[in-house]
C-alpha cells in the first residue's frame, strides 16, 4: 500500500505537494490517500482529491482507499459540501462519515458536482441563478453584470470538461474572505478533470508547429494566451479568451493545471507565478478562478 | 415586413428549465436549427432574433447561435439579421465571438430603438450605416453629401455594409434594414 499525503491545508497550491506523494504515475501499488491530518480543503482541493480517485479507476487501478479527516467540523464540513456524496464511487472510506448535512455551508456558492455532459453545466448555471446570485450581490457586492460574467465564466469552465477532456470532472464553487492576503472577500471556482490534459488535447494541431519547446506549459500557453483549440472551427476556443475578458475586468485570476505544469493569469494583487513547470505530474486538468469583491466595497 | 423569432420560446422548448439560458454548445447548435428552419420557411428577407427574457448568453452558444447562423449558406435569396432586445452582458458574448469570425451584425438594444453593429467594424462602416438609417434609402452620391467624402469611398463602404447584409442593395440604392 502506497501512502500518499493530503496536505493539512489543501488548496490549489497544495495539488502539488498532494501530487508529489504519488511518486511516479501510475502508482504501482494499490494507494491510500491520508487525509486525517487534514483541516481544511479548498474547492480546488476537494475537486483533486475526486479526480485522482477517478483517474485510479478509469486507469484500471485498484479503488483507492481514502482516510477521513479527524477533525469533526472538516468531515463535517467535507459532508456538507458534498465530498462524500461523490467520494463513495471512487474511494473505500476509512473513518466516521457524517451523513450528508441538511443545510449546506452558507458561504458556498456550487456544491461539489459531478460534470460529465452539457446537461450537468446547465444545471450548475440553474444552481447559481438560484442561490449564488443572492451572495454575490450582497456579500461581494459585485454589480449585477459582474453576476452574469461569473455564470458565463462557470458555463465556460465547465464546458471545457465536457468539450475536451474526454472523461467526466467535477466543480465547486465557495466564497471566502481573504483578510490577510487581499483584505477582501473573493469567490473562488475550481474545476478538475481526469481526462487527457492541455497537452494531448492539442498535440496534433500544434506540436508539430511550436516543435521543441512542446510540453505541458506550451500547450497551456497555446490555449489560455492564443485561444488554440483541438476543433478546426474557427469559433472554437473562445470560452478561455472570454474568460480571461471577464476576469481582467473585474481584476481576477485565472490559473489552469495540466499535467507538468501551471500557468496563470494574473492580477496585480497576486504574487504567483505567471508559469511553473517542471510540477509532480497530476492527471487532467485543473482550473481555478478567483473573482475578488470590488475595492471599496464587502471588506 | 419581417420574422420575429423569440428566442426564449425556442429555448423552453428545446430543454425544460425554468431558466431562459442560452449556455453550451449542444443547445446553441439545436436552437440554431430552429431559427434557420424558421428563416428558410418565412416569405420575409429579414429575420429579427428576439433576445427578450434570455437571462444568460455564454461566449459558446453566442458562437452558435449568432456567428454560426451569420456563416450559414443564405440559400436562393438574400437573408437579413437583426437581434433586437440585447442587454449588455448578452452583447460582451455576442461582440467577442463576432469579432473572432471578422463578422458583423446589426443589433437593437434592449431599452433603445436605433439599432447599432454589433462585431467587426471599421469607423467609416459605423458612419455610412448610421446615415443609411437617417436618411433613408440612398445612393453613394447622397451619403458622401452628407459625410463630406468623396463618392468612391461612401460608395465603398456601402457596398461593405451589403456584403454584411447590414444594408439591403438593389440597383444602386441601399436601404436600411426593416426595424418594425
Amino acid at each position: 500500500m502506497h501512502v500518499v499525503p493530503v496536505p493539512p491545508v489543501f488548496d490549489d497550491r497544495g495539488v502539488d505537494a498532494f501530487a508529489q506523494g504519488f511518486g511516479e504515475w501510475p502508482p504501482a501499488e494499490r494507494v491510500l490517500l491520508d487525509a486525517r491530518g487534514t483541516t481544511w480543503a479548498s474547492p480546488a482541493g476537494l475537486t483533486a482529491l475526486l479526480t485522482a480517485g477517478q483517474a485510479l479507476i478509469e486507469l484500471g487501478s485498484s479503488k483507492a482507499r481514502l482516510a477521513v479527516p479527524e477533525a469533526d467540523e472538516t468531515r463535517s464540513y467535507w459532508a456538507r459540501a458534498g465530498f462524500f456524496h461523490h467520494a463513495v464511487e471512487y474511494f473505500d472510506l476509512i473513518g466516521k462519515i457524517p451523513k450528508r448535512g441538511i443545510d449546506p455551508p452558507g458561504d458556498l456558492l456550487v456544491p461539489v458536482t459531478a460534470i460529465r455532459a452539457a446537461e450537468d453545466v446547465m444545471a450548475v448555471v440553474g444552481t447559481v441563478q438560484e442561490g449564488a446570485t443572492r451572495i454575490l450581490t450582497t456579500e461581494l457586492e459585485l454589480e449585477a453584470k459582474a453576476t452574469l460574467g461569473f455564470a458565463m465564466a462557470l458555463s465556460e469552465a465547465c464546458q471545457n470538461i465536457v468539450e475536451h477532456a474526454g472523461t467526466g470532472g467535477w466543480v465547486a464553487a465557495q466564497t471566502y474572505h481573504w483578510k490577510r492576503r487581499l483584505g477582501r472577500k473573493v469567490v473562488v471556482i475550481a474545476v478538475s478533470d481526469a481526462g487527457v490534459g492541455f497537452r494531448r488535447s492539442l498535440e496534433s494541431s500544434e506540436a508539430k508547429r511550436v516543435g521543441e519547446r512542446w510540453a505541458d506549459g506550451a500547450a497551456l500557453e497555446s490555449a489560455l494566451l492564443h485561444g488554440v483549440s483541438r476543433f478546426r472551427d474557427p469559433g472554437r476556443g473562445q470560452g478561455l479568451a472570454g474568460i480571461k475578458r471577464y476576469l481582467l475586468r473585474w481584476r481576477g485570476k485565472i490559473s489552469i493545471r495540466s499535467g507538468t505544469a501551471r500557468l496563470s493569469v494574473l492580477p496585480e494583487w497576486d504574487d504567483d507565478v505567471p508559469l511553473a513547470e517542471h510540477l509532480p505530474y497530476f492527471p487532467g486538468s485543473q482550473l481555478q478562478i478567483i473573482i475578488p469583491a470590488q475595492e471599496g466595497q464587502a471588506r | 415586413m419581417m420574422e420575429r423569432i423569440e428566442l426564449a420560446r425556442l429555448v423552453r422548448e428545446t430543454t425544460p428549465s425554468k431558466y431562459h439560458n442560452l449556455v453550451t454548445r449542444p443547445m446553441g447548435a439545436a436552437v440554431r436549427t430552429r431559427v434557420q428552419e424558421r428563416i428558410s420557411a418565412s416569405p420575409h428577407p429579414t429575420t429579427h432574433l428576439d433576445f427578450a427574457s434570455i437571462d444568460l448568453l455564454d461566449f459558446s452558444c453566442a458562437d452558435e447561435v449568432v456567428a454560426k447562423l451569420l456563416l450559414g449558406d443564405p440559400g436562393d435569396r438574400p437573408r437579413f439579421v437583426v437581434l433586437v432586445n440585447v442587454t449588455e452582458s448578452h452583447r460582451d458574448a455576442i461582440e467577442q465571438v463576432l469579432e473572432t469570425h471578422g463578422l458583423t451584425v446589426a443589433a437593437i438594444s434592449a431599452p433603445e430603438r436605433r439599432p447599432c453593429m454589433l462585431g467587426w467594424r471599421t469607423p467609416d462602416l459605423v458612419a455610412v450605416f448610421d446615415v443609411v438609417l437617417e436618411l433613408g434609402a440612398g445612393d453613394a452620391t447622397r451619403v458622401a453629401d452628407s459625410l463630406g467624402w468623396t463618392v468612391e469611398r461612401a460608395a465603398d463602404a456601402l457596398q461593405s455594409l451589403a456584403l454584411r447584409r447590414l444594408v439591403q442593395a438593389a440597383s444602386g440604392t441601399y436601404r436600411p434594414l426593416p426595424l418594425s
